[in-house]
């Protein structure tokens, strides 16, 4: 299991380090769309219209698929809908993003397949009508954006998960305050923060609007 | 908050220039006149001693030129020292350390995967090796108080023999200043060239193919980017390869405060393949835990001139 997570881990990472295949309007969730896989499997994604994404996947290695924005906000709050959510396996529905100057890649997981993540326990935060366990973990001699890096990740990831198919908030000022009053404090460069469909040995669908 | 390390920078500046010994060159750089390697039948080898000699720039000191620099407008004036023209190899480092970590093997390739206290080991037993005195204390019995890492495990004290004429690792007022191209600087973003295609191995094109757009990890391992043999592109105003780019070069200061005899990461400086390209601005100043390592962290020597 450690090394599922683990893979999870560098997959994420890897992702989040992307910059934005696509560009468009600066605040809607239109302005950043990834899509990225190691070739495993089979992995057909659409970037659809406005900040609507899908994705099928089968028997694949790592994937990442999401729309957001290029910069990231400590007060956005983030919508979507997964009209779809329904992984076979592992796999992950979860906001992230990263920031440089501290260099901090953070997720907030709503919805995850068979491996829920972990890390090391700080507390919990209440949000959007659920209860979020916020964890750290750290990623030591790591690719990053500036070269090899040792790292922190920060996590919320939700007690239950969440239902699918209608119109849900995070509201991630309120992680963003929850983190740092367990002195867990982001960087104060902003880059792309991204709501995402990942996994990982798996199959499964997703069909998410994020605006 | 600029001022303060400004004054730390010029404090830094001036005394390095009072622990160097200041032998002018004829013009901004000279090659450096090294004892020829003799060979295991103690006899000259001509190659290597070509090699040998050719292998280190002499730095001609003096206030920073380039405007770019973090160093420009400062007081303060650099001694001469001698540069490696190239980052060190991985026959260098197998010939001195006897095992090669590099996760991307090659003779001419530059060693990476060493942290650095590998690094300062490496300076002492090749100072050692080729009869000079080791530029390093090393006490591996103690921890460096001054060392506030929560990450380093192994916090070495090393302290230095200013006066030594062993190898040691720049710092990083020299590593700027000597990549900036010293007195014959033409103020270029990175070392040598505002192209950077031009001078440096990076992520775009050290790989299979060339790649375009934004930085993004997984293009950059799926193109299977990696370390390429030193001195492969054209060299700055000095004669010096591979400054900005191929692999990270470890700096001797700590990170933030370069005057402090503490902190808790040290400076690397130049980029390498990894990275963004704006960390492969001369200027940019990248730090790394010293126990930290990676296929992009390697280095180049120094010496007193």
């Amino acid at each position: 299991m450690f090394k599922i997570k683990k893979k999870i881990a560098v997959t994420l990472l890897a992702a989040s380090m992307s910059i934005g295949l696509f560009a468009a309007s600066a605040n809607a969730a239109t302005d950043y769309w990834q899509n990225w896989t190691d070739g495993g499997g089979t992995v057909n994604a659409t970037n659809g219209s406005g900040g609507n994404y899908s994705v099928s996947w089968s028997n694949t290695g790592n994937f990442v698929v999401g729309k957001g924005w290029g910069t990231g906000s400590a007060s956005r709050v983030i919508n979507y809908n997964a009209g779809v959510f329904a992984p076979s396996g592992n796999g992950y529905l979860t906001l992230y993003g990263w920031t440089r100057n501290s260099l901090i890649e953070y997720y907030v997981v709503d919805s995850w397949g068979t491996y829920r993540p972990t890390g090391s326990f700080k507390g919990t935060v209440s949000s959007d009508g659920g209860t979020y366990d916020i964890y750290t973990t750290q990623r030591v001699n790591q690719p990053s954006i500036d070269g090899t890096a040792t790292f922190t990740q920060f996590w919320s990831v939700r007690q239950s998960k969440r239902a699918t198919g209608s119109n849900v908030a995070i509201t991630f000022s309120n992680h963003v305050n929850a983190w740092k009053s367990k002195g867990m404090n982001l960087g104060s460069s902003w880059s792309y923060q991204v709501l995402a469909t990942e996994g990982y040995q798996s199959s499964g669908s997703s069909n998410v609007t994020v605006w | 908050m600029r001022k303060p390390i400004l004054f730390l920078l010029i404090a830094a500046m001036v005394m390095i220039s009072a622990c160097s010994q200041d032998k002018p060159g004829k013009t901004g750089q000279t090659e450096s006149k090294e004892s020829p390697v003799a060979t295991s039948t103690g006899t000259t080898d001509k190659t290597e001693k070509t090699d040998k000699m050719t292998n280190f720039v002499l730095v001609k000191g003096g206030i920073f030129k380039n405007t770019k620099s973090n160093y420009y407008g400062l007081n303060g004036t650099l001694s001469n020292f001698y540069m490696g023209k190239y980052e060190v190899t991985q026959k260098e480092w197998t010939e001195v350390m006897g095992t090669n970590p590099s996760q991307f093997k090659g003779d001419d390739l530059p060693v990476e995967m060493v942290s650095w206290y590998d690094v300062i080991e490496y300076c002492n037993n090749r100072s050692i090796k080729e009869g000079y005195k080791p530029f390093y204390n090393i006490d591996k019995n103690r921890k460096d108080p001054n060392n506030k890492s929560e990450n380093d495990d192994i916090k070495w004290i090393i302290t230095v023999n200013t006066e030594a004429n062993g190898y040691r690792l720049p710092t990083e007022a020299e590593w700027e200043y000597a990549a900036g191209g010293g007195q014959m600087s033409k103020s270029y973003t990175y070392s040598g060239s505002n192209n950077p295609d031009e001078v440096e191995w990076y992520w775009r094109n050290a790989g299979v193919k060339a790649l375009s757009g934004d930085w993004n990890w997984p293009a950059i391992e799926n193109n299977h980017v990696q370390t390429k043999p030193v001195g492969g592109k054209t060299p700055n105003e000095i004669g010096l390869y591979d400054m900005s780019g191929n692999v990270r070069e470890w700096c001797w200061n700590w990170y933030g405060d370069l005057n402090s005899d503490s902190g808790s990461l040290r400076v690397v400086k130049g980029g390498g393949w990894i990275g963004d390209i704006s960390s492969s601005e001369t200027a940019f100043r990248g730090k790394f835990e010293a126990n930290g390592f990676g296929p992009d962290q390697g280095f180049r020597v120094t010496r007193n001139g």
